[in-house]
């Protein structure tokens, strides 16, 4: 079962000069330079920085949605930047939960459903899956409207939903993208507690955002500029995390 | 995912999008009802051909007739030739190996009595064979045998009609029916033929039931007096259905040399008259055929062009499902399992349709129609494979999304 816990005697994530270079055609676009970062399990960190900085792409790549064009990138010892498109579905589905911005609910799937979803692609059992998908939904809060449709809940409920579809899966790391970004000022602190809530539990978060109140609430934050990590002295490899 | 999940999904896909799935099958509807409606009037009406061929000799049965020549002037050997004759009938059966019955028949028409009874009918003379090749028994005592026809019996044997029209509620059997002047014994009344091409049409073989029937020989020893012993035609059964062609060569042939040169007959082969029905049916069915694959083909395209269109919006769906560690081949199986679903549901009502295609003709012309479970298969299948050929192409482009651009789309 692919835990929380960090393994023995490394870091959850390690990227060691990471580059991405999308071409298209004649121009080719350096997104990023040679990252190098490692994050501990257990971690709660906000990746900052400007539209066009790369902090997407790196989370892309943090998310195995995307692979380097350069660079190794270790997930839990397993060097996932040499994977296979088959194996890279099974890591995003065993490992990775993510939340988005807009959360990308099935709209014509009920919330349970909609919850379930990862645990289809897992090959989890009908029975499992199910239970699994309330307890997950009582986790955020919603296992009332279980039988609910995504219309009919509101944004932060939405937000919650998706963050009980992340965690169903027992993934290693959480990954949000500007979670809070479609979320009036108020409903975007709750799903920050709630982020804060389930680091306390010992979940790893990482939140991409470019708001400094969000970023705030991580413990950690890593800004990319141009590409590169900005700030050199809480980016190196192997680095406990300043408090 | 299992496929169980990706048929739920896909029917909630379908029923969230009603409206565009009918529109999106319209043309797999229309298909497979041509294809369906077509297959089964075809069918029918051959079915229905064989099935009254059966009854009057099957397909290798042979009809040899008298054709009066067509010509104003007559010529001298036209003259004499004296078309078929009971010599000809027995020179097939001796000169012709691949001949299995020869049946030939000669009518004449004469008073006929009994009691307060009396009108003309036409009396027919026939051979032992004749039994064999019509499929005509009898109900009660017996046929014309070969002694009867040794001896030019005075017997007779009645169809089912006739017998009830010369006899009333009198028993026949064993009475005395006077032909001409001639008293004839009746032994045999023949079992009721029936064939109906439609309901409430008249029974087709009627003629059969209104039959008088005296051995051949008497006909002419008794009445005609006719020593040359004309026929009005002669039924010939070939042994098998392959040797049909070569018989009917050497049957003509045959009656050529005996005629001195002079076709004063016609030989109709049925099984050439089958072929030619099943030619014109043949013609009929490649046009509609070609009309439910164009249309198959067009309704394919359509769901394709639908498939891509709708494929726009459900990029993010798309991106998601990777997100979240759908396969590639997860998302094409989902792809082409709705493209299926549609097909198949359009099928299924093709079906339907063409099933009322189909009875709608029968009813208002009189055509009968039959669905066999094959063609059923055939129309389904024709439209899962619309489906499975035309699917195919947006399930892959579905598939090949690269999970980053599809959740970037906006």
């Amino acid at each position: 079962m692919p835990g929380s816990a960090p393994p023995a005697g490394g870091s959850l994530i390690r990227l060691s000069d990471i580059h991405k270079i999308y071409d298209s055609g004649a121009s080719s676009v350096h997104a990023l330079r040679g990252v190098s970062l490692g994050i501990q399990a257990g971690e709660s960190i906000a990746i900052m920085g400007p539209s066009g900085s790369g902090k997407s792409t790196l989370m892309h790549i943090l998310g195995c949605l995307d692979v380097p064009s350069r660079g190794e990138y270790r997930l839990a010892e397993t060097l996932v930047s040499r994977l296979t498109p088959r194996e890279l579905a099974r890591v995003r589905n065993q490992r990775i939960g993510f939340v988005f911005q807009t959360y990308n609910l099935l709209p014509r799937a009920s919330i349970v459903r909609n919850v379930e979803l990862p645990m289809m692609y897992g090959g989890v059992g009908r029975a499992e899956r199910h239970e699994r998908a309330l307890l997950a939904l009582e986790r955020v809060g919603l296992r009332g409207r279980a039988l609910s449709l995504p219309a009919q809940l509101s944004g932060g409920q939405r937000q919650r939903v998706a963050i009980a579809r992340a965690l169903v899966n027992l993934p290693s790391i959480l990954l949000a993208d500007e979670p809070t970004g479609n979320l009036d000022s108020r409903t975007g602190l709750e799903i920050m507690a709630l982020f804060e809530e389930l680091n306390a539990q010992g979940h790893t978060i990482i939140v991409v955002t470019h708001d400094p109140r969000v970023a705030s609430h991580a413990r950690r934050v890593i800004r990319i500029v141009d590409g590169l990590v900005e700030d050199g002295s809480s980016s190196d490899p192997g680095v406990e995390p300043t408090a | 995912m299992t496929l169980g999940e990706s048929i739920a999904d896909g029917l909630a896909e379908i029923r969230a999008h009603a409206l565009r799935t009918l529109l999106q099958t319209l043309g797999v509807v229309l298909g497979v009802a041509s294809l369906v409606a077509v297959l089964g009037l075809v069918d029918a009406g051959r079915r229905e051909a064989m099935a009254f061929f059966s009854e009057v000799g099957g397909l290798t049965k042979i009809l040899v007739v008298n054709r009066p020549p067509r010509e104003a002037t007559v010529t001298a050997r036209q003259l004499a030739s004296d078309g078929l004759t009971w010599q000809d009938a027995q020179a097939i059966r001796r000169e012709i190996p691949l001949v299995a019955r020869v049946d030939p028949m000669a009518g004449v028409p004469l008073k006929v009595r009994h009691g307060d009874y009396l009108r003309e009918q036409t009396v027919t003379g026939a051979t032992p064979d004749f039994q064999a090749v019509y499929k005509f028994f009898p109900a009660r005592g017996r046929f014309l045998i070969d002694d009867d026809l040794a001896a030019s019996a005075r017997v007779c044997v009645l169809g089912e009609s006739a017998a009830r029209e010369y006899f009333g509620n009198e028993d026949p059997l064993g009475a005395t029916l006077f032909l001409g002047d001639v008293g004839f014994r009746v032994v045999g009344v023949m079992k009721r033929k029936e064939f109906y091409f439609n309901e409430g049409s008249d029974n087709a073989l009627e003629w059969m039931n209104r039959m008088t029937l005296v051995p051949l020989t008497a006909l002419y020893t008794r009445f005609t007096g006719d020593t040359q012993k004309h026929l009005a035609y002669i039924n010939v059964l070939v042994d098998r259905i392959e040797n049909n062609g070569r018989a009917t060569e050497a049957v003509k042939a045959l009656l050529h040399r005996r005629h001195g040169g002079v076709d004063d007959f016609e030989v109709w082969n049925r099984q050439e008259m089958l072929t030619r029905a099943d030619e014109q049916g043949a013609m009929y069915k490649a046009l509609f055929l070609t009309t439910g694959l164009v249309s198959l083909l067009v309704g394919g395209i359509v769901i394709m062009n639908i498939m891509l269109a709708s494929f726009q919006e459900r990029v993010r769906e798309v991106g998601l499902r990777k997100a979240l560690g759908a396969r590639a081949s997860d998302i094409a199986i989902q792809c082409l399992v709705e493209a299926l679903l549609v097909t198949g549901l359009g099928g299924t009502a093709g079906l339907a349709l063409g099933v009322g295609f189909a009875k709608a003709i029968t009813a208002l012309l009189d055509r009968p129609a039959v669905i066999t479970p094959f063609m059923a298969l055939a129309g389904i299948g024709a439209s899962v494979a619309t489906g499975l050929v035309f699917g195919l192409y947006p399930a892959v482009r579905a598939a090949r999304l690269a999970p980053v651009e599809a959740l970037r789309y906006e």
